[in-house]
């Protein structure tokens, strides 16, 4: 009886403690990755992220997805050719981490540690700087990720045998909401 | 389709397809403009036939540009299709530019033929041969708006 009470009060307990303090939703999201080469520039765009944030004791662990497949350069083949030297038939989504103090929302600039899953290598970006806009209880975060085609081990794509810049800044353009 | 084993298999030999056919589209751009510089030798001007050599010269260049034409659009036609891919963006105008360029590759190189046989045999230029000069150079003009087309952004 003693036993069973007490695998009772675990039992309640203990997702009671795991649940988090807060939680946010990616309520809308532009991401814009810019590829540049000689003969022309080209920005593609991708509105399908999702994305949580769970609060403990005052940090917040964000978790941000979205599938290579639905960025839209302007061009379909482009877009295909994309998918494939990003090895996006295999890793189809990007998945970017972050960890911020629960009080980054009330600072107009965050700083930023990302860690970044894309084409099957992982990249850590530090101190990228956002800016934080609150709209009423949702909060805009925008800013660009300064990525490269190395840092991904991509091989870069080429038009008329000349490779485009390795450079490829991805400005995020975010809304977050309380759930 | 997405998910499965044979789906980035299937993007990489669409790549490799895509890429051996733009490698071959601008190698035949150097082919088509010698054999464009080399017709008023073979046609001849102000009256005079055009040299036997100008000729061979200019019907061996022609040859090679349709071959080369026609290699590298059989990489583009036989690349594998993507289920559920629409075709948007300047690649839709490149494509809508095959069926002007695509005729004129066969076109132009007959009525060369024709050309050729009348100027070996000592005859002027006439009936559609005459032509042959207008089809190269809308073909010519096609192809190299399809190449702009992908290469520049409007």
């Amino acid at each position: 009886m003693c036993r069973k009470l007490l695998l009772g009060i675990v039992l309640l307990v203990l997702p009671a403690a795991a649940r988090a303090d807060s939680e946010w939703v990616l309520e809308k999201s532009t991401l814009t990755y810019h590829v540049s080469h000689p003969l022309h520039s080209v920005d593609g765009v991708g509105h399908a992220a999702k994305g949580k944030g769970t609060c403990h004791a005052r940090q917040c662990d964000f978790l941000i997805a979205v599938p290579v497949k639905s960025f839209d350069s302007g061009d379909s083949n482009r877009d295909l050719h994309t998918l494939q030297v990003t090895r996006g038939g295999e890793f189809s989504l990007v998945v970017v981490r972050t960890q911020l103090p629960e009080q980054a929302a009330a600072s107009a600039t965050i700083q930023a540690d990302l860690e970044i899953q894309f084409a099957g290598q992982t990249a850590h970006y530090r101190q990228v700087s956002f800016q934080v806009k609150s709209q009423g209880k949702e909060i805009e975060i925008s800013g660009t990720i300064p990525a490269t085609v190395s840092d991904f081990k991509i091989d870069p794509p080429k038009l008329l045998s000349v490779s485009i810049k390795n450079e490829i800044p991805v400005r995020v353009e975010m809304t977050w909401r309380p759930q | 389709m997405k998910g499965t084993p044979d789906y980035p298999a299937l993007l990489d030999r669409r790549s490799h397809m895509s890429q051996v056919h733009q490698r071959l589209g601008s190698i035949t751009t150097a082919p088509l403009l010698a054999t464009i510089f080399t017709g008023p030798g073979a046609k001849g001007h102000h009256g005079m036939p055009g040299s036997p050599g100008g000729r061979e010269l200019h019907a061996a260049l022609g040859a090679s540009t349709v071959a080369l034409y026609f290699t590298s659009a059989y990489f583009a036609i036989r690349a594998p299709k993507i289920s559920g891919t629409q075709t948007h963006g300047p690649i839709r105008v490149h494509k809508a530019l095959a069926w002007i360029h695509g005729p004129g590759m066969i076109l132009t190189p007959i009525l060369g033929a024709i050309a050729y046989s009348q100027l070996s045999n000592g005859e002027k230029v006439h009936g559609v041969a005459k032509y042959h000069s207008y089809a190269a150079y809308a073909t010519a003009g096609a192809y190299g708006a399809a190449i702009i087309s992908v290469s520049f952004k409007f």
